[in-house]
């Protein structure tokens, strides 16, 4: 007899699927005690929108004749004082003149579709990444400078690199993002984005340092003595031979705090840059539509937050070969 | 070839003090090889640790082919190049290939191009008889056959000197010997050799002079010959009754 329980598998997968149903009724019944009236029908439009170009009277006349074509129409106008009648193309759905009826110059009669727009939703998702890559790559650099500072030999280096990730690490990132835009941004005259860049990076330099200290620490001592007694200086010694090993090992943690960065970054909008965030929040004073647009902008986050991770996860299992 | 003169380290901790090479003095001629043994804690790793500044020691004097390698102008990373060292646990680097584990001293360090630095490990690998796995990672390779490769990647920079760390200790036995046949053959090359050991055969069959350390001194400097059968010491006298 094998000694080893197969043990069933489905009552634990309905389980499951009772919950995330029950969790679903309860959502749906909680907005329908608000009386929410969901619109999503008003979401699409903030990724892009065809411009809307009214067309009006060119002169005072009459409306002689409405030629549909699709879903446009066109529509002819006989001036008053006689000359050849002139054609106007409209959306058939937003004419505003009767065949025969009267109009005089500049009165609109309808609307023609123009070049599409990118929308607010669309702008500000941009703008959320830009502002995270370029952060954690910034973070990056002064992580690895603060990390290789932090083991230095030099006291000096060390006592700075010690003090700076403990007062980047004691503060609250929003707090420092004040600081940064009201005060350091006076001072140098910052523009608002450089300022929130800049808080990012060097909150996100301070925890990519420790990761890169730990990292680094990590590597067995043999490693560099191997490099050194080949002769190898200290400086090749960490190129060629620590920092590879180091940088494997810490991916995990880094795409951790790469990820953390992305959702982070929502906090710029505090100092009024058009994040993603940001966005949301002013297209609902227009829309009303609340739920439907802060549920939209978790879901943005989540798709690129989840990008980022299977990223990092084939870069680790590239790195894997030599295991 | 190397000369040592008064060596002391000392390692200092909270509660201790121990004096792990304490006033070594002795010449290693070019073209000898010389076997250092000895208990364990004696000082003889810590000893050819400090030949080639991977310890720095409190006082006296290391010189390699005329150079002190404490002195003040002394480019340390320039006397390195001409000593090689192997290492108890292979230090093979984990994250290169087997080839390039042999080539990446010699691009970075010798600065020669791509084509003569495999050229010359390849060269190698094969002599050592591990060629055929010049493109797999350490990881893929069995202890013995790590070793061998850590040979050649000092051997890659043509040092004027090879330091042996207990090579084969980290072995299974029957790895041994594959590591040791490199090393007689580096021998009988006429490679200048200090060796850290406790396989006895090698020392009497190969080496021009065995050390016998015990707490950081040298307590017997004898041909094999003499000392195996005639120590002078009883504490070497002792320790050949142990593992002999």
């Amino acid at each position: 007899m094998a000694f080893k329980r197969q043990s069933a598998q489905w009552p634990w997968q309905g389980l499951l699927v009772v919950i995330l149903l029950g969790l679903a009724i309860g959502l749906w019944i909680a907005t329908k005690q608000v009386h929410y009236e969901w619109r999503w029908a008003r979401v699409p439009q903030y990724f892009a929108y065809q411009e809307e170009e009214p067309q009006t009277a060119p002169f005072a006349g009459t409306v002689i004749k409405i030629s549909p074509a699709g879903d446009a129409s066109q529509v002819t106008i006989q001036p008053e004082s006689g000359v050849q009648p002139v054609t106007v193309t409209v959306k058939t759905a937003t004419l505003k003149v009767a065949d025969g009826a009267q109009v005089s110059e500049d009165d609109e009669i309808g609307v023609l579709r123009g070049d599409w727009r990118i929308g607010p939703l669309t702008q500000g998702l941009w703008v959320t990444i830009w502002i995270s890559f370029v952060s954690g790559l910034i973070g990056m650099i002064i992580g690895l400078i603060t990390g290789l500072c932090r083991i230095s030999k030099n006291l000096t280096l060390r006592g700075l690199a010690v003090l700076y990730i403990e007062l980047i690490r004691g503060t609250p990132l929003l707090v420092q993002i004040f600081i940064f835009y009201f005060f350091i941004g006076t001072v140098l005259h910052l523009d608002r984005i450089v300022a929130g860049i800049g808080a990012l990076s060097l909150f996100v330099g301070a925890y990519t340092a420790e990761i890169i200290r730990a990292g680094i620490q990590s590597i067995p001592k043999g490693q560099s003595e191997a490099a050194r007694s080949l002769g190898m200086s200290a400086a090749e010694t960490m190129i060629h031979i620590v920092l590879p090993q180091a940088f494997k090992r810490v991916l995990p943690p880094l795409a951790g705090q790469f990820i953390s960065l992305i959702k982070d970054s929502s906090l710029v909008s505090v100092i009024a840059i058009t994040d993603l965030t940001k966005s949301g929040r002013e297209i609902i004073t227009s829309s009303f539509a609340t739920f439907e647009i802060w549920f939209t902008v978790a879901l943005l986050y989540l798709v690129v937050t989840s990008v980022l991770s299977q990223l990092l996860f084939w870069l680790e299992r590239r790195f894997a070969r030599s295991d | 070839m190397i000369e040592v003169n008064r060596l002391i380290k000392i390692f200092e901790g909270r509660d201790y003090v121990v004096r792990a090479v304490d006033d070594v003095s002795t010449r290693i001629a070019k073209g000898e090889v010389v076997v250092i043994i000895g208990p364990s804690g004696s000082g003889k790793s810590t000893f050819l640790r400090c030949l080639n500044g991977l310890e720095e020691f409190d006082d006296g004097q290391v010189i390699i082919d005329g150079i002190d390698i404490a002195g003040s102008k002394t480019n340390l990373n320039a006397v390195r190049r001409e000593v090689g060292m192997v290492f108890q646990h292979f230090n093979l680097f984990p994250h290169k290939t087997v080839l390039e584990n042999v080539t990446l001293a010699q691009r970075v360090v010798r600065k020669r191009k791509a084509a003569e630095a495999n050229e010359k490990a390849m060269a190698l690998l094969t002599k050592v008889g591990i060629a055929e796995k010049a493109n797999e990672y350490p990881s893929r390779l069995s202890g013995g056959q790590q070793q061998r490769v850590a040979i050649a990647r000092a051997l890659a920079m043509d040092p004027k000197v090879m330091l042996f760390d207990e090579p084969t200790s980290a072995l299974d036995p029957e790895m041994v010997g594959e590591v040791l046949d490199v090393m007689k053959q580096l021998a009988r090359e006429g490679m200048t050799m200090a060796v850290v050991t406790h396989e006895m055969g090698f020392a009497r069959e190969v080496a021009h002079r065995v050390l016998f350390m015990d707490a950081g001194k040298v307590l017997e400097d004898a041909p094999p010959a003499r000392f195996f059968t005639a120590p002078n010491e009883p504490r070497a006298q002792a320790f050949l009754k142990q593992v002999l």
